[in-house]
């Protein structure tokens, strides 16, 4: 080979290896860019954002982006961001809980203001948020993001302060926050040790994540398998519904691999009362029987709400399936109010036919901004939602389910290759490696 | 368009979480990379089939690990969107694997011949 070659007799595989560092940047850059955005809409309105979860915060980010001038305040009190859809990782033995923990402060946009206190109440009429601290916070636009109430004082007895102490032993429940999650996994170690009787619960209500239910069963299952107890194990899942998934065709899949692993499915029961210190379980049908049932592990899921201050206000529905719960009063579709149309909602709180994920979250974040923005701007919200939501539901360690669908019920796959009944690798591996990516995306509004 | 956009996105957050790793990893790849073109007669091609039997030993080795590093299994590999996934992130590890040992085979052949 020639060694005085001048730099124009540069070989092509040198050449090839110059223009890929030259492009590698660029790729990797492109990801940590804003979203390509339209120019910014100067207005000098305020937005209060009630919440500072995944919705409240992702709405934030893109609004900063999309308005020039906006004073935007975002209330809560909350400094701990959690990861929720990694509980049922955390209390299962999956994740460590550290992997669901980050801080607040830390995902806000510059430039907006945090007030630390609680929402205690909404006065839609006089365009003001009243926080539990008594401060009286107006805005022009709200968007409302404060989430679901678990209503553990529905049942009576329960005691949430109570999982994973030795004051309860076998009472876990994976939705109160992460060390709750913890407690349940160390919960769950100690009854697969020995085995025995465990009993799982569904409320009536709509649900936050209503594959949690679903995933800790079949894991409660596979940690007993594993631990070589299963033989001297039952597990009964009680739920209070006609079903255990409101979509019919999972429902039935799931029926159908519990019958398989040995689940038994008792229907129409709710969990009304618990004995947290004789480990007794006391369930009552429609027609008001009451039977009790004792337990080594229960999971109680709790009834779910909207909070108080949404409740107990004029932003509530006020009739119809929703107004049980005093959910928001949403367009299904645009997302806003339907007669307070300078109010948007965003996530749990909605009162939507389904979602109360993050997929729902990821999907509708974009869609509420770009709406709010069209309303400020004077025009129409114009974009509308199909209540896109998603579980990964875990069948075993190793193997879950990636079920989409939207508002109808339709099974509605993100990649067409993707079979939602199949348990599988893939979709294991999105719940366990590639979703939490996902969701900081989200967070930081942009994707 | 979105699928394209989040994948980058859910790259880009994982990415993140190791940056100190991966600025060092690149650091040592370019390193290696203005050695091996600094060598007066760089044998790229020649270097190419010792480069090419690394890459393609560390993608196997990924295939088989992959599962296991995520709590999985290869006996959880389902139907043809799991193998063609795992075969996408081997290959991507074989690939990785190419851009060291391609330089680095450069250098080390060229360090036999100087013997």
């Amino acid at each position: 080979m020639n060694e005085n070659r001048t730099p124009s007799a540069v070989d092509p595989n040198r050449r090839r290896w110059l223009q890929v560092l030259a492009a590698a940047p660029v790729l990797a850059g492109a990801a940590a860019a804003p979203v390509p955005a339209r120019a910014a809409v100067k207005t000098s309105t305020r937005i209060v954002i009630a919440g500072s979860g995944l919705g409240g915060i992702a709405v934030a980010n893109r609004l900063a982006r999309m308005l020039d001038g906006a004073r935007i305040t975002i209330i809560d009190r909350k400094e701990e961001h959690n990861y929720q859809p990694g509980y049922t990782l955390v209390a299962t033995g999956v994740w460590p809980v550290e992997k669901v923990q980050d801080r607040n402060a830390d995902y806000q946009p510059a430039g907006v203001e945090w007030v630390k206190d609680m929402v205690a109440g909404f006065d839609p009429s006089a365009n003001t948020v009243v926080t539990a601290g008594g401060q009286r916070i107006p805005y022009d636009f709200l968007v409302v993001a404060v989430g679901v109430q678990l209503d553990y004082a529905q049942i009576e007895g329960m005691d949430v302060g109570a999982i994973g102490t030795d004051k309860a032993p076998g009472l876990t429940s994976v939705y109160p926050g992460p060390q709750a999650a913890q407690a349940t996994w160390a919960a769950m170690q100690a009854f697969t040790a020995k085995g025995g009787n465990a009993v799982m619960t569904l409320p009536a209500t709509p649900l936050k994540c209503a594959g949690a239910p679903l995933k800790m069963s079949f894991m409660l299952r596979d940690r007993l398998f594993k631990a070589g107890t299963l033989g001297s194990s039952k597990i009964s899942f009680q739920s209070a519904l006609g079903n255990v998934f409101g979509v019919k065709v999972v429902n039935d899949n799931v029926l159908e691999r519990w019958k398989a692993l040995g689940i038994d499915v008792e229907f129409s029961r709710r969990l009304t009362a618990i004995d947290i210190g004789a480990r007794r379980a006391t369930f009552m049908s429609p027609e008001g029987e009451k039977q009790e049932m004792p337990y080594d592990f229960i999971h109680v899921v709790p009834p779910m709400r909207a909070p108080d201050a949404v409740k107990n206000s004029d932003l509530a529905w006020k009739e119809g399936p929703f107004a049980a719960g005093g959910w928001l009063e949403v367009d299904k579709g645009t997302l806003q109010h339907r007669r307070f149309p300078n109010v948007f909602g965003i996530g749990d709180i909605n009162g939507t036919p389904r979602g109360k994920t993050a997929a729902t979250v990821k999907k509708s974040a974009p869609l509420v901004a770009h709406n709010l923005v069209e309303v400020i701007a004077g025009r129409k919200a114009d974009e509308a939602f199909d209540g896109y939501t998603s579980c990964p539901l875990i069948t075993r360690e190793g193997s879950a389910m990636l079920i989409e669908f939207d508002y109808e019920g339709r099974l509605t796959p993100s990649l067409p290759m993707i079979e939602p009944l199949n348990d599988s690798f893939f979709a294991w591996l999105m719940k366990y490696r590639m979703l939490k990516p996902a969701y900081m995306a989200v967070l930081k509004g942009r994707v | 368009m979105y699928e394209i956009w989040l994948a980058m996105n859910i790259v880009w957050e994982i990415a993140l979480g190791f940056w100190p790793l991966l600025a060092l990893g690149a650091a040592a790849w370019l390193v290696l990379l203005v050695l091996a073109w600094r060598q007066p007669a760089a044998h790229w091609r020649r270097a190419w089939p010792v480069a090419a039997g690394v890459a393609a030993a560390a993608a196997l080795i990924g295939f088989l690990i992959v599962p296991t590093t995520t709590r999985s299994s290869l006996q959880e590999l389902a139907y043809w969107v799991d193998w063609a996934n795992l075969a996408s992130i081997a290959l991507g590890i074989g690939v990785a694997a190419l851009a060291f040992a391609w330089p680095a085979s450069v250098l080390w052949r060229r360090s036999i011949i100087n013997r």
